[in-house]
């Protein structure tokens, strides 16, 4: 009675500890967001404060006769737009010189594209004429510099009180922030104690299996039979945090049964499968449905691509996200605040991750028509929207040629070491397998033949036997 | 840069930020319609059938917006929209002329209606795919008819229910006027519009849409396959529902066979032909289907009465057109309409290109 009570209690703590935890995180990127935002916004509402000085301060230069930057930057301005009407009309005069076939006709063009120029002399002089005051008066003159010194006052309390606001906001929004932070830091730590005492208490007791702390997932004794096949026979093995953990065998060995079994596609006939999830808590994966492995830190890709294809690369990424999200349909289909802020946050996720994984180009791409190569290394992108603990591979490699192979092995290993996941794979390419994996573990007809490092399995005679046959 | 040229470039920013806005078109629709509705007001001769026309394929074109979320993005089928839309007209019907109650409790109950409608089939789904659940749907719809023709006290039977545009507001019966009822349902469109909208573009869509690809590959990804199979059939059953409120509140009556099987074929042609996930092309393929059949031939006048004598004609030239869509273009008319424009502008930009030559000269930057 009081174990169940504890496991109870337990799934109660976790759940608020992932709560906890994503809005943790959600309050660290919006913070950064909204930085960005309010400097951007101080930025533009400054530069628009001094070109209204600048404005007003070219007015009193005018009658003053001063001739300054921006006088000469707004002259300048205005006589490009007078040279650009004269250069057109001149080439459409030109065009029709060329099309004339009567020489009167030519030389009355002529006489139009001559005193064109003429016209186009006295406008620009016309301009100069306008914004600069030849002969100011002594009164303008003097005048000039108090209104100049009054303006300037003007403008930079202005600007002033702007980067004021937007300083206050900023540490408004920072002290929140903080405030919000400290708080789920703390409900975390408690939760996570609690959590710990129960787990303790837990492990007194026989029947229940707590993970080693470097073992990332543990399958224990677990088999899978169709009918008479057995597709599974009592395997068991433990994969570690932090490797890459390669699962081989020979065709219809049941790797992937042994993937879909571990992703709940499939329900095991016995045995039992354990996962240490991102809050270092052991889950008994046989008790979580299909739909909820990701929430515990386990993504997996198909063998073929399983793209949505009507949507393009950056909205097939934040399809991942799903589970992250934390808005629900009513927000949605208003379009609430917090669905804006949670796509700007996954959208800003999902191109650094486009970025880490040279895919940028493809971004608004739609899937239809890429190379294999390329749509590939899409579905290892998108496993990494979810911030996963444990990444499992169907056949990464297949239907792959050399280059790109050797391009997935490097972006596989730079993802375990920049992003600290696990990642297990099943593969037949073995140039591929033997140089990234860290572990390998053979299987043949559901049983195990080898688990060690790559050279161990290479040699082993089991292993040779099961590939390529007895003697 | 002058402040004077700044000045120009907001006021231009802006102008556009308006204009390329999403919601933009959706406004332009709706305005288009009230302007009909302002012109028969100021006395311009706009013939009733066509303002009736018009008011019945807004109501259609949300039916329709509803269905493009059941069959657009979660790739289910449904034959049972007639019925549905139906239950509305006569709740609204039942609930006005027996009880008396408001039409915005009415509004409430049948969104209950829906969503309890929506659950049932939701859950149908879960155990039945593909072509046997159009046809579950479609039983449905039979029975939701056949309580139409035979609960006489409930719906009058095959003799109809007569409202004439009269309903409680608040606790009193008042006749509210056809062209002000039409302007209501404009608004409401509008509205529609905009939230269909923000599910087509929002997580929700898109988990829809990753469903109808491959529910194997939703469910590694985090998608419940049952909560989303229910939202489509809730959402969808919601829109006919509501629809069916609107249309009883805009014609006076209505009859058991109005809500028969061909008007849910209608109805899914209108969705296939504009184009299934598309809001434009569901405008696009309901006035085609609905608008011009109810405005154009349905009209006495028109053609010397020859539609409205043989109405086959009608069905065949829908039927053709499913058959052209199907197999020349999936995507639709708005496809269609896409690749037109695309070419419109290709020739607009080639011909300008030869003018300029023309008129500038060869060697343009």
């Amino acid at each position: 009675m009081a174990q169940i009570l504890n496991k109870a209690l337990t799934n109660i703590y976790d759940f608020l500890l992932k709560h906890h935890e994503s809005k943790l995180a959600f309050k660290k990127e919006l913070l950064i967001i909204k930085t960005d935002e309010f400097n951007a916004k101080k930025m533009k509402k400054i530069e628009k404060v001094e070109l209204k000085y600048k404005h007003q301060l070219s007015k009193l230069e005018t009658h003053a006769g001063v001739e300054s930057e921006y006088l000469k930057e707004k002259i300048s301005e205005k006589v490009q737009e007078v040279e650009d009407k004269v250069y057109w009309k001149k080439r459409i005069i030109n065009q029709k010189i060329k099309r004339a076939k009567d020489e009167k006709k030519k030389e009355k063009l002529q006489a139009d594209l001559s005193s064109l120029e003429q016209s186009k002399t006295n406008k620009i002089a016309e301009i100069k004429d306008k914004f600069l005051n030849v002969n100011p008066s002594d009164q303008d003159i003097n005048s000039y510099e108090e209104q100049k010194a009054v303006l300037e006052k003007e403008k930079e309390s202005k600007v002033k009180e702007i980067a004021k606001t937007y300083e206050d906001k900023i540490k408004e929004l920072n002290t929140k922030t903080e405030e919000a932070v400290k708080n789920h830091e703390e409900k975390i730590k408690k939760y996570s104690d609690v959590l710990s005492n129960i787990e303790e208490s837990l492990r007194e007791q026989a029947d229940t299996v707590i993970l080693e702390k470097d073992i990332a997932l543990s399958l224990r004794n677990l088999s899978m039979h169709f009918g008479g096949l057995k597709a599974v026979d009592d395997l068991s093995f433990d994969v570690k945090k932090g490797e890459i953990f390669g699962l081989i065998g020979p065709n219809g060995a049941g790797k992937t049964t042994v993937f879909n079994c571990i992703t709940r596609f499939y329900k095991p006939t016995s045995g039992e499968m354990y996962f240490n999830n991102a809050n270092k808590k052991t889950i008994h994966l046989n008790d979580v449905k299909v739909h909820n492995i990701i929430k515990q830190g386990i993504v997996r890709t198909f063998q073929n691509v399983e793209l949505v294809w009507e949507l393009n690369i950056l909205d097939n990424l934040l399809v991942a996200a799903h589970s992250a999200y934390r808005s629900n349909f009513f927000g949605h289909s208003v379009h609430s605040r917090l669905t804006k802020r949670e796509e700007v946050i996954f959208t800003k996720r999902a191109m650094k991750i486009l970025e880490d994984l040279d895919l940028k180009s493809y971004t608004y791409a739609f899937p239809i028509g890429l190379p294999y190569g390329v749509l590939k290394k899409v579905e290892l992108a998108r496993t990494l929207m979810s911030n996963p603990k444990l990444i499992i591979l169907d056949e990464p490699a297949a239907g792959l040629n050399d280059a790109e192979t050797k391009d997935l092995a490097k972006f596989i290993r730079k993802i375990k070491d920049e992003y600290e996941v696990t990642i297990f794979l099943v593969e037949h390419d073995m140039g591929l397998v033997m140089s990234i994996c860290d572990t390998v573990c053979a299987i043949s007809f559901g049983k195990k033949l080898e688990m060690g490092t790559p050279k161990q399995v290479q040699n082993s005679k089991v292993v040779q036997e099961a590939y390529l046959g007895g003697d | 840069m002058t402040y004077e040229k700044q000045m120009k470039n907001n006021i231009n920013n802006k102008m556009m930020s308006i204009v390329k806005h999403p919601y933009f078109g959706f406004f332009l629709i709706a305005a288009l319609m009230l302007f009909v509705q302002l012109l028969r007001i100021a006395g311009v001769d706009v013939p009733i059938q066509t303002l009736r026309a018009f008011g019945k394929t807004m109501i259609y074109i949300i039916v329709g917006l509803g269905f493009s979320i059941l069959l657009g993005y979660g790739g289910l089928a449904s034959l049972g929209t007639a019925g549905f839309v139906g239950l509305g007209a006569y709740i609204l019907g039942y609930f006005t002329n027996q009880l008396g109650l408001s039409i915005f409790m009415i509004i409430l109950i049948s969104i209950v209606f829906a969503i309890i409608l929506g659950t049932i089939i939701g859950f149908i789904s879960l155990r039945i795919e593909g072509m046997y659940l159009a046809i579950i749907t479609l039983a449905i719809a039979q029975i939701i008819n056949e309580v139409f023709k035979n609960w006489i006290s409930f719906s009058n039977g095959v003799d109809g229910m007569i409202v004439n545009n009269r309903f409680v507001l608040f606790n009193q019966y008042v006749v509210l006027d056809q062209n002000l009822v039409f302007s209501v349902i404009a608004v409401i469109l509008f509205l529609v519009m905009i939230v269909t909208y923000n599910i087509m573009k929002s997580p929700t869509g898109r988990a829809l849409l990753a469903m109808r690809n491959s529910s194997s590959a939703a469910q590694a990804m985090g998608i419940s396959i049952f909560k989303f199979r229910l939202l489509a059939f809730i959402v969808s059953t919601v829109y006919a529902i509501f629809a069916g409120v609107l249309y009883l509140s805009y014609i006076p009556s209505t009859f058991p066979g109005d809500w028969t099987l061909s008007l849910s074929l209608l109805i899914l042609a209108a969705v296939i032909v504009g184009g299934s996930r598309s809001i434009y092309g569901i405008v696009m393929g309901t006035f085609l289907i609905f608008g011009l059949d109810l405005a154009l031939l349905q009209n006495r006048d028109n053609f010397g009465g020859f539609f409205v004598e043989n109405p086959e004609i009608t069905i065949m030239f829908n039927g053709i057109l499913i058959i052209l869509v199907i197999m020349f273009y999936r995507g639709g008319l708005i496809r269609l309409m896409n690749t037109l424009i695309a070419k419109v502008k290709g020739i607009y930009s080639k011909l300008n290109k030869k003018w300029r030559e023309y008129r500038y000269g060869t060697d343009i930057k």
